[in-house]
């Protein structure tokens, strides 16, 4: 007797078909084989399919069974075919036939209940595309994957569910969509209110989410660079529904999506430490897994302590920072990964990291300086939209504006105009497949930052005065029309101009 | 006679009686020398199917029967004591079998596993055909 029961195999972001093929033959001894290029995950799957069925009070049949996964040369991971080898072998017991244009995926549990699987939104997109109508997925995935329309999503609890409602003693109802509430998440640790002194900073934070700028902030230590990064989620705005759904699919690859989760409508923030692995930043691995910078997708990526970081890792991230995606060729597969994302780095200028400081003194020799700063490379640099530098804030001051905090701007004000500059940005791109400004490509900018003579004269000074390169040339067009949109301008200015400049990348004049 | 070894030829007459009742010729059973030991050695004379229909041919094969008998399935189905071990000593057999006879027709191995009640009497008896393939 022979069954099909349709599923799909994730790689990376990619979905495939996979059927399902389940044989149950008199003649032979009774066994249980799986063929079909299946990974130790997979095999161990005979074991929970097994005890899940003999747990649901359904004997389990003496008969030779043998499970083909086709097509049989695409490798198979992970624990999602419990399901689908299940509800097959339990058709043939309970003679039940396997519902038309319908797609099987879960983890199966000893006592025949179901877990939260990996991959369920990634198949609920699948199924859309390919015309599947009904989707038989965990209860606890059963969420994320209605996210789609179109599409009805059985939340299946456990096996003597699946199989009543296939025999059509108990229907299990489509789960109707229900957005996840992310608000103790979309919390900062800080409110830019909190922050005393640093508004040039704060300015620089405010245009880098406005328009999706890389910044780099060098600083003495205590000086508030981390606690201005920190603060940055609060103003930060919500993603759109095209970067909700990139997003959520790179989590579902990953399994980050926690069970009864929803769409990730929050901008994420990842603050990896610098000790992480150069696979742990990027992804990788023989099945290749999507790496910090791609979780941090149309979010922010924070490097505390950038000088720290190794040189390997440094220079791994330039072709991401700027194509925006992350291709990772293994042996055995080559997947692609978006990681477009907006780079917050911090440093210190000198070992002991007083250079800069305007009191106290550097303990430090110029070599070892040199030295330090060398660490970041001039590639890495330049494709870094805003520098800035950060001092350190006068503790005197600091007493008299204790009592001031209230009047300085809260997060939630500076997010109303980022999401202003944003929705600007969105009518301006709406033909593109671009989302910000820091994405422009020379010839958008030619089209969309028209300059007028003034503009182009001062840039043009400083370009001949600061040795600017050729891309930081065309990063201080792009910072001058995000300050232009925040400002609610159409045209870039001259005083818009004059600001992005100073955020040019900066020679370590100060040190 | 020890009772296992008891429930071990009750399990064989009952495969026996059983073999004899689907129209197989038993030709040997208990067939043991210095190299081998068989538990039922028969004949089954049926139509050749040709992709899967009939034909008048007829064909002899000899079919080797491996007897497993339990008391109960608490601790194990008979079939759970068809380890690869086994199985290969059957096939061993089986060979040297055919080899010394001069058989040189088709041959089949087949299982048959009788879980018996405390009382002796048949709970369940299943002919496993074609066991190694």
């Amino acid at each position: 007797m022979l069954i099909k029961v349709p599923s799909v195999a994730n790689l990376g972001l990619e979905t495939i078909k996979v059927d399902i093929e389940i044989n149950l033959a008199n003649k032979g001894l009774p066994g249980f084989e799986i063929v079909g290029l299946a990974d130790k995950a997979v095999a161990e799957s005979k074991e929970r399919v097994r005890t899940a069925i003999i747990s649901s009070e359904v004997d389990f049949p003496q008969k030779k069974i043998t499970v083909n996964m086709a097509p049989a040369d695409v490798p198979k991971e992970g624990s999602t075919y419990d399901l689908p080898i299940a509800v097959g072998i339990l058709s043939s017991v309970l003679n039940f036939s396997i519902p038309e244009k319908s797609l099987f995926l879960g983890e199966l549990s000893f006592d025949g209940s179901l877990r939260h699987t990996k991959g369920a939104f990634l198949m609920a997109l699948f199924a859309k595309e390919f015309g599947f109508k009904n989707l038989f997925v965990p209860k606890d995935s059963a969420n994320e994957a209605a996210a789609i329309k179109g599409i009805k999503v059985f939340p299946v609890e456990s096996l003597t569910q699946i199989y009543q409602h296939l025999l059509g003693q108990k229907d299990i109802f489509p789960v109707v969509y229900k957005q996840v509430k992310e608000n103790i998440l979309d919390k900062a640790e800080f409110d830019m209110k909190e922050i005393l002194g640093q508004e040039q900073a704060k300015r620089a934070m405010e245009i880098a989410a406005a328009g999706g700028h890389n910044l780099i902030m060098i600083g003495s230590p205590g000086s508030g660079k981390t606690m201005l990064a920190r603060a940055l989620p609060g103003i930060l705005p919500p993603l759109n529904e095209d970067e909700s759904l990139e997003v959520t699919k790179i989590f579902s690859a990953s399994g980050d999506i926690p069970p009864g989760g929803s769409l990730v409508t929050r901008r994420q923030f990842r603050s990896p430490h610098h000790t992480a692995s150069l696979v742990g930043l990027v992804g990788g691995g023989s099945k290749p897994h999507p790496g910090e910078i791609s979780l941090a997708h149309r979010g922010v990526l924070f490097l505390d302590e950038f000088n720290e970081f190794p040189r390997s890792i440094m220079e791994a991230m330039r072709q991401p920072l700027e194509d925006g995606c992350l291709s990772i060729s293994r042996a055995k597969q080559r997947v692609i990964y978006p990681a477009d994302f907006m780079l917050i780095a911090s440093a210190n200028p000198c070992p002991c990291g007083y250079a800069m400081h305007p009191k106290k003194t550097c303990s430090c020799g110029p070599n070892q300086i040199a030295k330090y700063q060398k660490r970041i490379s001039g590639p890495i640099l330049d494709r870094i939209d805003l520098h800035i530098a950060v001092m350190p804030v006068d503790t005197e001051e600091f007493k008299g504006n204790q009592q001031n905090s209230e009047f300085l701007e809260a997060s939630s004000k500076i997010k109303q105009r980022v999401i202003l500059a944003r929705e600007k940005q969105r009518v301006r791109f709406a033909d593109e497949i671009i989302h910000s400004n820091s994405q422009m490509k020379n010839n958008q900018i030619k089209t969309y930052c028209k300059l007028t003579s003034d503009v182009e004269e001062i840039l043009r000074q400083a370009s001949l005065k600061f040795n600017l390169s050729a891309r930081s040339y065309m990063k201080m067009i792009k910072v001058a029309r995000t300050i232009a949109d925040l400002d609610n301008s159409e045209e870039i200015a001259v005083n818009h101009m004059a600001e992005a400049l100073q955020y040019k990348p900066r020679n370590t004049e100060t040190a | 006679m020890a009772e296992h070894n008891y429930v071990g030829q009750l399990g064989e007459n009952l495969a026996r009686e059983y073999l004899v009742k689907e129209g197989y010729k038993i030709i040997e059973q208990n067939y043991k020398t210095k190299y081998a030991e068989i538990d039922l050695v028969c004949e089954k004379t049926e139509d050749v199917s040709w992709w899967k229909k009939a034909t008048s041919e007829k064909q002899t094969k000899l079919v080797f029967v491996e007897v497993r008998t339990k008391i109960g399935e608490q601790f194990g189905t008979p079939e759970d004591t068809l380890d690869k071990r086994k199985l290969w000593k059957v096939l061993q057999n089986a060979k040297f079998y055919s080899a010394f006879k001069g058989w040189q027709g088709p041959e089949r191995i087949d299982a048959i596993c009788i879980v018996l009640k405390p009382d002796f009497s048949v709970h369940r008896l299943t002919h496993h055909e074609n066991i190694i393939s």
